[in-house]
């Protein structure tokens, strides 16, 4: 755990950061706008005690309400794993701006995005689908997509136990939850 | 132009087709093949481009032509279309096309429980399977806050290594094919396939072991693994050696590889190049040794760097990471401690604490990572898997213009991709 690295993405980024910086492990997490991405990235890749150089992982999350966008990043300054979450894109038109312009290489992260998740990436310039065929309509990754033998979601639920429901084991199910969601968190 | 069919037999009014209904039984008389075949697949319009860089890719200009190589090409690892546009013999630009692998393996996870979840993600990674099995571990270790005992680690370190052995042992093997060179993967099977066969002794399974679990290892060294690993100890660094040297010192070999596909610093950096292909590139990233887990730091080991960035580099670390993990090995062997191999008191159906967790490996391609999101339930609710030979194929489109077609499948090649691990 970096507390370091926690002061200063409160020092530098204190304005943007939405809540509070969490650390856990190896890892430490901030949650912001999507707005504010370009301007967060230029910040912790370009500050001299930060200097996150290595695009670990760009991947699209549907909670069930809102859309993330979630960054890995790492750094030779810091011991810790840095995770960027974009929170609050919204469900029906997800729109974040592209990462393209730090590191050419997330294009084919962000079409992987677009294309399970439709997130569309502005400044992304081949922002085509890159696994399923041109034509193909929907979003897969998407909570409101499911598996064609998803028994847990037909009449004779619960055949296998991959098909469970997927109801939190503490909570009472809620049958008139159709999508799965992330806890508030 | 006319089909063979068409000269042959017309068909006249009384015999054409219903224009809509029901497709046509192929025991009707009036059905002609070639005609069938002709209206559904060769008058399809063309679609517009979607995205700038397609109509830029797609628009010819005079004198160049369009090639697809594959999917089935024997030197594209898998099932990959390269559309390469010529310019004479020589490349100006590819787009790879993707996705004849695709499966869904995150979906599937996202509908499987913890335990399953470990099996869903050996396919991806099919050469080395066990890192991949490895970075999901470790993300559910992160996610559970599991300690994991010293010897359940040291024989994940073991068993791992000897499959990075076994990995860039092919890879060298496929690489003297891609150019020609028939011998060496004659070679690069026998050794493999004694690794493969040791690792059967050990999980049970040749490729897909399925033997990692959350909080230890599946199962413990057994006599057969000892004595298997033993004799192979004994000859592996000559071995290594012998099969370095018909390449190493193959004058084709190398005058094909030096020089060819330069990779500089800032652009594999750029790309999200991980592994030895950034390590070649002159960039010392390690996460064995930049960002250590499991029990690195206390074995010895260097992490071999070169500065040319180019094929013969890329080849050449894969050689020296050979040496580096047998040698890693040997100190496995030594150090290994008794004790248990699995976290005491875990549940039969393990329900982490909602949270979400990162967990990142160094496999032989790269950075492997797993991002988990846990909603209490069994069941991951995202499970996110990056895989480095999908970075390292994006750099590919930077690499090849330029060059000779002829190089193209050299270069491919130089960067190890696994199809399996892209498509997901």
């Amino acid at each position: 755990m970096d507390r370091a690295l926690k002061s200063r993405l409160e020092a530098q980024l204190g304005s943007v950061i939405r809540g509070a910086v969490r650390q856990r492990g190896d890892q430490t997490e901030i949650r912001i706008a999507p707005a504010d991405l370009p301007e967060v990235l230029r910040t912790v890749h370009e500050s001299i005690d930060m200097r996150f150089e290595v695009l670990a992982d760009l991947a699209g999350v549907d909670t069930g309400d809102t859309m993330q966008v979630v960054l890995h990043l790492w750094g030779e300054r810091s011991s810790d794993w840095l995770r960027i979450i974009v929170e609050g894109l919204p469900r029906e038109k997800p729109r974040c701006p592209s990462v393209t312009f730090l590191w050419p290489g997330a294009e084919w992260l962000e079409r992987e995005a677009y294309d399970m998740f439709g997130i569309v990436f502005d400044g992304n310039r081949d922002l085509r689908r890159i696994f399923m065929p041109p034509d193909y309509q929907s979003f897969p990754l998407r909570k409101d997509f499911y598996l064609p033998d998803d028994a847990s979601r037909s009449p004779g639920m619960g055949v296998r136990p991959v098909e469970k429901p997927h109801a939190p084991a503490v909570a009472e199910p809620d049958p008139a939850a159709a999508i799965r969601r992330s806890p508030a968190s | 132009m006319p089909r063979r069919a068409d000269r042959t037999r017309q068909p006249g009014p009384a015999e054409a087709l219903p224009a809509a209904g029901p497709r046509p039984s192929l025991d009707d008389p009036r059905v002609m093949l070639d005609r069938q075949a002709g209206a559904l697949f060769e008058e399809i319009p063309p679609y517009p481009a979607r995205t700038e860089r397609e109509a830029e890719f797609y628009t010819p200009t005079e004198g160049e032509l369009f090639l697809n190589i594959g999917p089935h090409h024997p030197a594209t690892h898998g099932v990959m279309r390269l559309v390469v546009k010529l310019s004479g013999e020589r490349v100006v630009d590819v787009d790879p096309v993707l996705g004849y692998l695709h499966r869904g393996v995150e979906k599937i996870c996202e509908n499987s429980d913890y335990y399953h979840v470990i099996d869903q993600v050996d396919p991806l990674e099919y050469v080395s399977s066990l890192f991949q099995e490895w970075a999901a571990v470790l993300a559910f270790e992160k996610l559970m806050e599991v300690e994991v005992p010293q010897r359940a680690e040291y024989i994940r370190v073991l068993s791992a290594e000897l499959l990075r052995v076994q990995s860039h042992t092919l890879y060298m093997g496929f690489l003297a094919l891609d150019l020609g060179g028939l011998t060496p993967i004659l070679y690069s099977f026998i050794e493999r396939d004694e690794i493969v066969e040791m690792l059967a002794a050990l999980t049970g399974a040749r490729m897909l072991f399925n033997y990692f679990r959350v909080g230890g290892v599946n199962g413990d060294l057994n006599h057969e693994f000892m004595s298997r690993l033993g004799d192979w100890m004994s000859r592996a660094g000559k071995q290594a050696e012998a099969n370095a040297a018909l390449l190493n010192e193959n004058e084709i070999f190398v005058r094909r590889m030096r020089g060819v596909g330069v990779l500089d610093r800032a652009t594999a950096l750029g790309y999200g190049v991980t592994g030895g292909n950034l390590r070649a590139s002159g960039v010392p990233f390690d996460l064995r040794r930049v960002h250590p887990y499991s029990v690195y730091p206390q074995l010895d080991f260097n992490v071999p760097t070169r500065q040319e960035g180019d094929s013969l580099a890329r080849y050449l670390i894969r050689v020296d990471e050979i040496r580096e993990s047998i040698r890693i090995i040997d100190q496995c062997l030594h150090q290994m401690p008794d004790g248990p191999i699995m976290a005491p008191r875990l549940p039969r159906l393990l329900r982490p604490k909602p949270g979400r967790a990162w967990g990142a490996v160094e496999g032989p391609r790269g950075m492997l990572g797993v991002y988990a999101v846990s909603d209490g339930t069994d069941q991951p609710f995202r499970f996110r898997i990056h895989d480095p030979s999908f970075l390292n194929l994006e750099v590919v489109p930077h690499l090849l213009p330029g060059n000779l077609l002829a190089d193209t499948m050299a270069i491919v090649a130089s960067l190890d991709p696994v199809m399996g691990g892209i498509d997901k």
